[in-house]
């Protein structure tokens, strides 16, 4: 009689099948977490690696502010929704809108480590100047 | 005389073996870039002035952080590690004693971390790393001018 398994007097067959199903879904896995944690941000600013920080959940209340190092001038370039404002000043009409229509809006600064801390200052001072307390430094876990 | 088959004529079946090699080696890949990813994390702050006002029996228990130009980092005027630390475990072992003492107090803590103007912002966020080490949430950031 066929089928039951075990018992037999034949040697049992290695199943290739369920192997292949689980080769793929373990592949399927890495690959997806893999994916799903590779940064979408600018490569040319050097994020600080702060690896004690909180895990950045995806959130659509927020935006994301880049600011640059430019080497030949040690200053800073704002970088918003890919606009630069060369005035930061003039993104605070910007952020005013946004936040005004959301109370839990924030702004996440993405900063380079090499810029001096006044640089991001300004970009608090423009958050401040829009209604928006609640800021959030950019770091990496690891370098 | 016997002819030999057209390649066309042999039967080709589909060959598992090679398909499973190719996809162990995907699968390693893939596993040795999971563990190696970079991560984007978050240091939390809220705006000086946002803040809301405390009334006279519950004044909270507040620490000043400041760092200079050169990256050295004082609590309230005292020094801590040395400038090119960025682990600073004597400034968290110092704040997760101030943060045992405010608790046992039940007083709430609020730092305030002024950073000069020439201060680098790597050294700002070392410091504020070093504060999330010691789970201090209440964190204020401010520049100090220089006149």
């Amino acid at each position: 009689m066929a089928g039951g398994g075990g018992g037999g007097e034949g040697e049992p067959e290695f199943q290739i099948a369920p192997m292949v199903d689980v080769l793929l879904v373990l592949l399927i896995f890495f690959m997806s977490i893999t994916s799903a944690q590779v940064l979408r941000l600018d490569n040319s600013i050097e994020l600080p690696v702060a690896p004690d920080a909180a895990k950045k959940e995806n959130s659509k209340n927020e935006a994301i502010v880049n600011v640059k190092y430019v080497e030949s001038k040690d200053a800073a370039e704002i970088q918003f929704e890919s606009r630069i404002y060369d005035d930061p000043r003039s993104l605070i009409d910007v952020l005013k809108a946004r936040g005004a229509a959301d109370p839990t809006y924030r702004v996440v600064i993405r900063g380079d480590h090499r810029l001096a801390a006044v640089e991001i200052s300004r970009v608090m001072n423009v958050a401040a100047e829009a209604g928006i307390a609640n800021i959030a430094f950019s770091t990496l876990n690891k370098k | 005389m016997r002819r030999r088959k057209a390649p066309d004529d042999i039967p080709i079946g589909f060959q598992i073996a090679p398909m499973i090699d190719v996809v162990f080696v995907i699968m390693l890949f893939f596993m040795v870039m999971a563990g190696d990813v970079k991560v984007e994390h978050l240091l939390k702050t809220t705006l000086p002035g946002k803040t809301e006002s405390f009334n006279a029996e519950n004044i909270p228990d507040e620490q000043s952080i400041t760092i200079q130009d050169n990256g050295q980092v004082q609590l309230n005027e005292e020094d801590m590690d040395s400038p090119t630390n960025p682990a600073m475990p004597n400034l968290t072992a110092q704040m997760m004693r101030l943060k045992q003492n405010s608790e046992a107090s039940k007083s709430l803590m609020i730092v305030t971390v002024t950073a000069k103007e020439k201060a680098r912002y790597a050294r700002v966020i070392d410091v504020m790393n070093a504060l999330s080490r010691a789970h201090i949430t209440n964190v204020t950031f401010g520049v100090a001018s220089e006149d």
